[in-house]
């Protein structure tokens, strides 16, 4: 699996660039996506999904459907897409460094 | 202007949809759209409609194996251009369906079909074996249990003759799909072609905690046999599942929610096959397919027991239905315990349901018949 350098921290990710171990995760992870996603500018709404993700994901253990996502930040999906234009699977998930998704996607 | 990656929403355009189907339509067809008065099968793979305006579509439907290169679409695309004014169409048996408007270009087109030896057998009409429904197999998927252009390759083979003529007592669908996720039309065909797994998960402990969201996992098992437990990996103790594998009928669903569950086994994975299904209302109400051979080996590349299998249901209900019968109104009218005898099916256990709703499958009449299964 590769190993992605980025300011100095280095990520084991999967072949879709996603953390292959959330501990990983730091503000160098964060810099890292938002520049393969894709995203010109860290904003605090950007902040409030990862935060959201990150801590559903250590409550759960799952990450959130997207209704509970649009609903514990208040952005319906149209803005999360406009946040992180590749969805808030592969944009959103692979920046708060929880697992890719899976299933039939 | 190209795509520019350093400003991936410039320029974008999305939420076109597909272009509007009319814009594809020959001449013909667009005249006559909704003024259809019948249609007639002229031969295997040749259909006639008839307008109110007296014109006439003639459609020439080819097999065609799904998964195709770009040269073989450039050919066909040839063959409409030289024929049919560049119009063509595939149907949704993944048949490719030519449209010529008199009948004195059908036969040119036939001949010019046949110049290219088998690559477009002309058929798929009417009480015969049309093309099979098929899923990825191991060309591109993650979770199957068999292949599918493989095994589809080497039963339509098998059953060629039967694409090219009228000789079934009625339409005779086949369909295939590599695992129980059944991509497809597998549930509900004639004669289906499973992928099945026949042994348990194997967990991946050290991957499991990176790529694993583990409630989905226990989720995902229908029968509850995924159970959540503490692992040790490399001194660390973390959170992974369990599989009861008492329970576990290899399914393949956690592995497909989970990557570190992998069930893929080369001498577990085989073939079932199933029959009986429909999902046109003629006659009788749509019916799903039943397990009738709960396994055959991956035998590749040709599967002999599974062309073998099929050929052999095949012909005991061509030989035996009354016309206009589908597969499972026949072995409904005969009863099962004759389906299994006239198919020289061995019965199994594994063909007696016991999922949630089995009761309702069990026999609770006297009515049977005497078999050479019971003796």
């Amino acid at each position: 699996m590769p190993t992605i350098e980025h300011n100095g921290s280095s990520f084991e990710v999967d072949e879709d660039g996603f953390l292959l171990n959330g501990d990983d995760f730091n503000a160098d992870w964060v810099d890292y996506v938002k520049g393969v996603e894709g995203i010109s500018e860290m904003t605090d709404e950007h902040q409030k999904v990862i935060d959201a993700l990150q801590e559903y994901y250590k409550k759960n253990g799952i990450a959130p459907m997207v209704r509970i996502l649009s609903k514990t930040t208040g952005f319906p999906l149209k803005r999360i897409y406009e946040l992180f234009p590749s969805g808030p699977g592969k944009g959103a998930c692979k920046m708060a460094g929880l697992p890719k998704p899976t299933g039939c996607v | 202007m190209g795509y520019n990656p350093d400003k991936p929403m410039d320029g974008r355009i999305s939420d076109l949809g597909p272009p509007h189907y009319e814009q594809f339509f020959p001449p013909v067809i667009k005249a006559n759209k909704g003024k259809w008065l019948y249609h007639e099968i002229i031969q295997p793979g040749v259909l006639m409609h008839k307008s109110e305006t007296g014109d006439e579509v003639y459609s020439i439907r080819v097999g065609s194996p799904r998964l195709v290169s770009i040269e073989y679409i450039r050919e066909v695309c040839d063959i409409a251009d030289k024929h049919c004014d560049g119009f063509l169409r595939f149907t949704t048996r993944n048949n490719i369906e030519f449209m010529v408007d008199s009948k004195d270009k059908v036969q040119p087109l036939l001949d010019t079909l046949a110049s290219y030896g088998n690559s477009y057998p002309v058929g798929g009409t009417g009480a015969g074996v049309t093309n099979i429904v098929h899923t990825q197999g191991w060309v591109h998927c993650h979770t199957p249990a068999t292949d599918a252009s493989g095994v589809v390759k080497a039963v339509m083979d098998e059953l060629f003759d039967y694409f090219t003529s009228h000789k079934l007592p009625a339409q005779v669908r086949i369909a295939l799909a590599c695992c129980l996720n059944m991509c497809g039309a597998v549930h509900a065909s004639d004669i289906a072609i499973l992928g099945v797994h026949r042994k348990p998960p194997m967990i991946d402990n050290e991957r499991i905690t990176g790529v694993c969201e583990l409630p989905l996992a226990i989720a995902s098992c229908p029968l509850g046999a995924v159970k959540p437990a503490k692992a040790e990996v490399n001194g660390k103790e973390i959170k992974s599942v369990k599989v009861n594998v008492d329970r576990c009928m290899f399914c393949g669903n956690c592995y497909t929610m989970c990557p570190a569950m992998p069930l893929a086994d080369p001498e577990g994975d085989g073939i079932a096959i199933l029959v009986g299904g429909k999902v046109s209302n003629s006659r009788t109400a749509p019916k799903f397919s039943k397990l009738v051979i709960p396994f055959l080996p991956n035998n590749t590349p040709r599967w002999p027991e599974v062309v073998e299998a099929i050929k052999k249901i095949l012909e005991a209900y061509a030989s035996d239905a009354k016309k206009y019968e589908r597969v499972g109104e026949w072995a409904e009218r005969i009863g099962w315990e004759k389906f299994f005898e006239k198919c020289d099916i061995p019965f199994t256990e594994k063909s007696i349901d016991d999922y949630r709703l089995a009761y309702d499958t069990w026999r609770t009449t006297t009515q049977f018949k005497y078999t050479s299964h019971i003796k």
